[in-house]
């Protein structure tokens, strides 16, 4: 295979290798590594010094500890929920439709593009009090004042990320179920397996990475979320990620904001790994 | 057996509406004469989108945005081709490695990420614009294009471009008249896909861009009014990203 690779030497494939490089460990590492360092730095007013201060972190536990547990526990609801209708639509499309499945499956992904503000401002249109079912309510003589109970709620938060991760979460879930082999699992249900044996001995472990990336993408966008929670979620329901944002508003406090988003970081790495490690084990194939 | 076949389609249907109709109503109100996108839609007519056309605020932006979204195509895939090249001359298990590294940004929240470029370029003192968004954008847009295309160099058959090397062409001249011709759909896609990329962030642009872009355009209009103005500015980002993925994907053949 060396043989067609045109000037063999590593020197050209390196000097190829040179711009992706540079912009990855630039712009990529080279902000990470920066912005974790500030993580140490002092802030005072209107003035970043460099300084070493582990216990900017141990602020960010004390002053912020409940926002994050709550925002990791949106995370784990949106996440579960998504992958769970992305399993069961990528299931669907790939065992039971047929060729209506292709086309389907072509529809939901087109929705992936639709540009994520225009989603969370659909909601917001859709569920507000002078909004799309409000106003066809009462124009059916249905209700006579606006439901106030459809926006401004962690309900709102969860359909809205759910909406806009779906598609996203489909993706790898419908990929890994194109190979699973479908003799495999007739045969099965032949030698009488149930149909949740099926799943739960056959599909589910053969797709477990697959379910892992979904969760994982749909979790870190979803606890990593400031906008939405603040166009469709309740004032005093803040999450973790408005109160980053905040650090960077008239107080540019980027120390701050630094140690909250790498706590965010690390914490949903953890939380993650466990998760894995849990999947890992409750599925094993038989 | 009917209700086997039906609770599939019943369920895949109701993903589907829940997707889809979020997005038409978005589109359908755009084209209300009313004030505010709700029922009754009095009218339908262009009024809303003359209106926008003629803001000098989104003129601005929307030109803002073009500019981001072709440097970003362009550059994305320029760079992702000279790395997809340079990849396909190593071994397969390298490759994938290097691909699954430049694949991390994409794992991070655009939250972070956006905050940690704005802190960096203020270090460096790169001034917010054009040029600053362009180059966060390529953090996401260039592990894309770069797989993409090695998974087209990888299957390629290298014969031909040993047959143009062996009757004497350059390097270059083989590239240019073998390799190029063959995977030059997947370009075109790549560079599309790059661009709708490009054009759905938000996060991104609202920190580094220091000027307004459609999406922060739409922040902005979402924060002071809530009228059918913001349906027609969300309407046109729709159709342009939906426009150019399902172009960029038919070119390409993508599939799954």
């Amino acid at each position: 295979m060396t043989a067609r690779k045109i000037g063999s030497s590593q020197i050209v494939t390196a000097l190829m290798l040179l711009p992706a490089a540079a912009i990855f460990l630039g712009l990529f590492v080279g902000s990470l590594a920066f912005f974790f360092v500030q993580s140490f730095w002092k802030a005072s007013t209107f003035k970043v010094t460099p300084d070493f201060r582990p216990g900017n972190y141990l602020d960010v536990v004390t002053n912020y500890g409940e926002v994050l547990l709550y925002t990791l526990g949106v995370g784990v609801l949106v996440a579960s929920l998504t992958t769970t209708l992305a399993f069961f639509f990528a299931y669907a499309v790939r065992f039971a439709l047929g060729r209506l499945g292709d086309l389907m499956l072509a529809i939901a992904l087109t929705t992936l593009f639709g540009g994520y503000l225009v989603k969370i401002y659909a909601w917001r249109t859709i569920l507000g009090s002078d909004g799309i079912i409000n106003s066809a309510l009462i124009n059916l003589g249905l209700i006579d004042r606006p439901l106030s109970f459809l926006l401004f709620n962690l309900g709102a938060v969860v359909v809205t990320l759910t909406h806009y991760l779906l598609p996203l979460a489909i993706l790898p879930l419908y990929g890994a179920l194109r190979d699973v082999d479908e003799t495999e699992l007739a045969a099965a249900r032949d030698m009488g397996a149930s149909r949740s044996r099926v799943m739960l001995d056959i599909v589910l472990p053969q797709v477990r990475p697959a379910l892992m990336a979904s969760f994982s993408v749909c979790f870190l966008l979803a606890a990593g979320d400031y906008v939405t929670p603040a166009m469709v979620g309740s004032p005093g329901n803040a999450m973790f990620g408005n109160f980053i944002q905040s650090q960077f508003g008239l107080r540019m406090n980027t120390p701050s904001g630094a140690a909250m988003s790498f706590t965010l970081i690390g914490t949903s790495l953890v939380l993650l790994t466990l998760i894995g490690a849990g999947l890992r084990k409750g599925l094993q194939p038989r | 057996m009917t209700g086997d076949r039906l609770l599939p389609r019943a369920y895949a249907f109701a993903m589907l509406v829940f997707l889809a109709v979020p997005l038409a109503l978005c589109v359908l109100f755009s084209f209300t004469t009313s004030n505010s996108a709700a029922f009754p839609i009095p009218a339908f007519g262009f009024d809303w989108y003359a209106r926008v056309a003629g803001n000098p605020q989104f003129q601005a932006a929307a030109w803002t945005t073009a500019e981001i979204t072709v440097g970003c195509g362009a550059a994305a895939t320029l760079v992702g081709l000279v790395t997809a090249l340079g990849l396909d001359r190593l071994e397969r298990r390298a490759a994938v490695a290097v691909l699954l590294v430049l694949c991390l940004p994409l794992m991070l929240p655009p939250l972070v990420l956006g905050l940690s470029l704005l802190t960096f370029f203020n270090m460096i003192g790169l001034k917010l614009g054009v040029a600053a968004t362009i180059l966060g954008h390529l953090l996401f847009t260039l592990p894309i294009v770069a797989s993409v295309l090695y998974a087209r160099l990888a299957t390629m058959d290298g014969s031909a471009v040993e047959a143009a090397r062996d009757l004497g062409a350059s390097p270059l001249r083989a590239f240019a008249t073998v390799t190029l011709p063959a995977i030059g759909p997947s370009l075109v896609g790549c560079m599309l896909i790059a661009m709708a990329l490009s054009l759905d962030d938000f996060v991104i642009a609202f920190f580094v861009t220091g000027s307004n872009t459609l999406s922060t355009l739409i922040w902005g209009m979402m924060r002071t009014t809530l009228n059918p103005s913001i349906n027609v500015v969300g309407s046109i980002i729709i159709a342009v990203s939906v426009a150019i993925t399902a172009l960029g994907l038919n070119v390409t053949r993508y599939r799954g």
